[in-house]
């Protein structure tokens, strides 16, 4: 029986990550007619579960920004409910985070609340005269937050009197890493380690992460919470491919776009591992530029010179190293009272980065205690903890299949030792399940470059503002757009998610403008 | 508030030469292409989608047991054979009058051995006297043959950060597959653990690994040790015992404080062998059981709808662009009916748990034991089914996915 795939679309998905979900699922609202294409067995890319014995473990979701509560929703839950139709249980994170520093002459242990006057007021409390900078910090976050938002309004097209007018601070820090405002602005360093624990989130160290996109991130977990889906990433993924086939489009796993046919600088089809050859104009790509630039798009000849030059210009992102813990003791027992927590030796974020370079023992890890958001995640009397760290892909360059065990386990070990060190909590006596996640499992299931599960560093230069001005001269393949993390929002679930939404809509303005629809 | 960070001419020259760095950066980075990507790369080597094998030989164990020993066909394999946990399988493809049919079969050869350009990988398979499929191995599986299968899975692997210093394994039948591998690795030093294993056989004659197993105690004598645990009436092999794994016999040889159970036989033998464990009031961590696909007869599972059982339904499939319509039996999982009629569906465990099938519920009701129901809890809620543990209780329509 022939199961080759139909052979036409108006627009192919490739990959089912966070971006392409949102990218299919708005194309398909604005009624056009599109396949998305997975290599693995279901949607989500990074937004997945798995499940062990007696315990479904969330693969990657700590905190999802910008949902907010149903009384006051912030974008991304507008993305979903309100243009989507996507209706999530989502269940709000109980703590911003709980900050441990380990190192020598560290004694930092503080559980941070979100809320900007929470946030500002337990600072004060830990650093006393700090509220002064730290509110005007905020203030700025804000500025930035809501300069985001007019140019998200404006298409495209501020005016630049009222961006100059208004959001002058927003301007002048845009060139700037958090370092250089945080100095900027007074901040004092013992503050200062506070307010930036969430670095790892994003990547790059402070001094070369900029401020704008670490602002905006702030200052939207500060104002609308953090938001995680009852049943794990995966009913996120899943409740997206369900309503993206109720409106029409079609979805094929385990099947990888292998090429991307382009013809005179426009798109005309994709080519998958089975051999289907499917005739599209145009492709929305969750995989990267990285990828797309240097393997997928035929003929080579195609690929021209100045996109090959964007994609090596650009720093590929940190990969992870996780564990994952199902555990016979409930968390009070263990004595983990937060969901979230940051374990660093000390928040000299350039020396912790340098430590993802090696596969010595992790000095800096985030780490979730999933029943304190979701108890019933679980069943009684057990917990899941997920240990984190990040590398640098060329740690791992030297490591051969023969040793691969013994390092993974190794690192493991160590993480555990740390986060029990930090926490006190005895960790493990009571393990059932345990799973291990390295870069090399993160490529597998997504086939991200060097397993990066972040996009691109946002160094200042390469940050959401310069991403978005270069838009249209970056744009080298006619009919091709980019979503997720690769994306001009930089990475995490709600930037990659909405990023979908744009690449949608420039989409279908592209075929409009094509006279391939209706306006 | 009037923030500076240079001062304000300099932050504002800063945001407006942003456009003009980005340029310059994009314009001093290579143009060729990026080479091979290491992680991308090992990641591959260490679990490919595929493996294309060789059967090098041929070796009848016992009267219904035989081995295969398979090297990866050198045409096809650039990395040779992928590196795996002992205690994990492999899902062969099998082509049978003309349909293509997965089985999962543990690897009893040891990691180490599969490690070089002539490593290999060993299976052991028992004959089952009404199973097509082992009769077909018979009838065809000789040296040269090429297997198709997939890389190492499953879970069922000593863990050193979570299992006590002590296994202790529980085996029936061909089940003494897994431990074969994991006595081979700790003799041979690549597994820091000790090994004890009751193993239980009908009678002398279908024990297999007897003397491989003799031969692994005399070179590992602290760290593997194998009991026989023989059912039938009249035992005449030294050192062994009469009757079941009881838990007495645990208790007789098992150090309860510092071992890890590993169970991996016929479902007859799990629902026994776990009364007798629950009797040792072990906490739930210390026990960890192989998947080992599906019961023979589901007829007979409390649970089942007893009316079920002899109905035969159409299953409607929705598959790449292709739609069509299969018999089913109420009493084989959808799985079967979907490998019957040749769709080639994807799977692996072929026991609820890994998910490689997984598959979407269009329309219909289907059966899912509850000890095999290996579904994330969203796929329970929006519909979702494993295809190789769900049996039809009516009419199905659903949409799978292709052959990789």
């Amino acid at each position: 029986m022939l199961q080759t795939l139909r052979k036409g679309y108006d627009c192919v998905v490739v990959g089912a990550g966070n971006g392409g979900l949102g990218a299919a699922a708005q194309l398909a609202a604005k009624g056009a007619d599109v396949l998305l294409l997975e290599q693995h067995s279901m949607p989500g890319g990074f937004a997945t579960s798995f499940v062990r014995g007696r315990f479904e473990f969330e693969a990657a979701l700590h905190q999802f920004a910008d949902i907010g509560p149903p009384s006051a929703k912030g974008s991304a839950r507008q993305f979903l409910e309100d243009e989507l139709g996507v209706y999530l249980d989502w269940v709000e994170v109980p703590e911003a985070f709980r900050l441990i520093l380990t190192g020598p002459g560290e004694d930092l242990d503080v559980v941070m609340p979100y809320g900007p006057q929470n946030f500002v007021d337990a600072l004060e409390r830990v650093v006393p005269g700090s509220r002064e900078p730290v509110s005007r910090y905020i203030q700025l976050c804000q500025e930035v937050s809501e300069a985001l938002t007019y140019l998200g309004q404006s298409k495209g097209n501020p005016d630049s009197r009222v961006l100059r007018k208004q959001y002058a601070n927003f301007l002048k820090t845009c060139p700037y890493t958090m370092d250089q405002v945080a100095d900027a602005l007074g901040i004092p360093q013992q503050a200062r380690k506070i307010l930036h624990a969430q670095w790892t989130y994003l990547g790059p160290p402070t001094s070369r992460l900029n401020f704008t996109v670490y602002a905006a991130m702030l200052y939207l977990f500060l104002t609308t919470s953090a938001y995680i889906p009852r049943l794990r990433s995966h009913e996120f993924a899943v409740a997206l491919e369900t309503r993206f086939r109720e409106l029409g489009g079609e979805v094929a796993y385990h099947t990888k776009v292998e090429q991307i046919l382009v013809e005179e600088g426009r798109v005309k089809g994709v080519v998958t591992a089975q051999g289907d050859e499917i005739k599209t104009r145009h492709v929305i790509s969750n995989a990267s530029p990285t990828l797309v630039y240097n393997r997928l798009i035929q003929p080579r000849q195609q690929v021209p010179e100045a996109a090959l030059k964007q994609a090596n210009a650009r720093k590929n992102g940190v990969s992870a190293f996780t564990v994952f813990l199902g555990l016979d003791a409930p968390p009070d027992e263990l004595g983990l009272h937060e969901y979230s927590y940051f374990v660093y030796d000390n928040m000299k974020t350039g020396e912790m980065y340098e430590t993802f370079k090696t596969l010595d023992a992790p000095r800096a890890q985030a780490a979730l205690c999933s029943n304190n958001a979701t108890p019933d995640c679980s069943p009684p009397g057990t917990s899941m903890v997920s240990l984190t760290t990040l590398y640098r892909p060329e740690a791992w360059q030297g490591v051969k299949p023969r040793g691969y065990v013994k390092i993974k386990n190794q690192i493991a070990h160590n993480l555990i030792a740390h986060f029990e060190q930090a926490t006190g909590a005895s960790i493990r006596p009571h393990i059932e399940e345990l799973e291990i996640a390295t870069p090399q499992t993160f490529a597998r299931y997504t086939g991200s470059h060097g397993g990066t599960i972040y996009g691109y560093e946002p160094e200042p230069w390469d940050s959401l503002i310069p991403r978005m001005m270069a838009m249209n001269q970056e744009k080298y393949v006619d009919g091709l757009e980019f979503c997720g993390g690769y994306a001009f929002r930089c990475h995490g679930y709600s930037s990659s998610f909405k990023s979908g939404q744009t690449a949608a809509l420039l989409t279908f303005r592209d075929m409009v403008e094509q006279g391939e629809v209706q306006g | 508030m009037k923030v500076h960070v240079k001062g304000n001419l300099r932050d504002l020259l800063a945001f407006r030469g942003l456009g003009r760095k980005r340029k310059k950066q994009i314009a001093q980075a290579p143009a060729q292409g990026n080479g091979p990507d290491p992680v991308n790369q090992l990641a591959e080597q260490l679990h490919p989608g595929r493996q294309y094998l060789t059967i090098a030989e041929v070796v009848d164990e016992t009267h219904s047991t035989r081995s295969f020993k398979l090297v990866a066909d050198p045409a096809r394999s650039a990395n040779g054979l992928a590196p795996f946990r002992a205690g994990q399988y492999l899902s062969l493809k099998v082509v049978v009058d003309g349909a293509s049919i997965t089985r999962p079969y543990s690897i009893a050869s040891a990691p180490y051995e599969a490690l070089d350009r002539e490593g290999h990988y060993q299976i052991t398979i028992r004959r089952e006297p009404d199973g097509f499929l082992t009769h077909h191995i018979w009838d065809h599986w000789a040296a040269g043959t090429r297997i198709e299968s997939s890389g190492p899975c499953g879970t069922f692997y000593y863990e050193p950060l979570r299992d006590a210093p002590q296994i202790t394994g529980l085996a029936g039948g061909s089940g003494a597959t897994p431990f074969r591998s994991m006595a081979r690795e700790i003799a041979y030093g690549g597994l820091d653990a000790e090994l004890l294993l009751l193993y239980g056989s009908s009678d002398e004659d279908d024990i297999v690994f007897y003397e491989e197993f003799k031969a692994l105690e005399e070179e590992a004598p602290d760290k593997v040790q194998v009991v026989h645990v023989l059912s039938c009436d009249e035992v005449s092999l030294a050192g062994c015992e009469q009757g079941f794994i009881t838990a007495d016999t645990i208790r007789k040889y098992a150090d309860l404080e510092r071992s890890s159970f590993f169970v991996c036989g016929p479902q007859a033998m799990y629902s026994f062998v776990e009364q007798e464990l629950a009797t040792l009031g072990l906490p739930r961590r210390r026990i960890r059981r192989e998947v080992f696909g599906t019961p023979k007869d589901i007829r007979q599972s409390p649970g089942y709808p007893q009316e079920a059982g002899d109905r035969v339904h159409q299953v409607t499939v929705q598959i790449g662009g292709a739609r069509t319509q299969v018999p089913a039996q109420a009493s084989e999982p959808v799985l079967v009916a979907l490998e019957r009629a040749n769709l080639r569906p994807p799977s692996q465990c072929r026991s609820g748990e890994c998910g490689f099938c997984r598959a979407r519920l269009v329309s219909g009701k289907v059966y899912i034991l509850p000890d095999s129901d290996g579904r994330r809890a969203a796929d329970k809620k929006f519909g979702y089914l494993h295809p190789c543990a769900a049996y039809p209780l009516s009419d199905l329509e659903i949409s799978i996915p292709r052959d990789a």
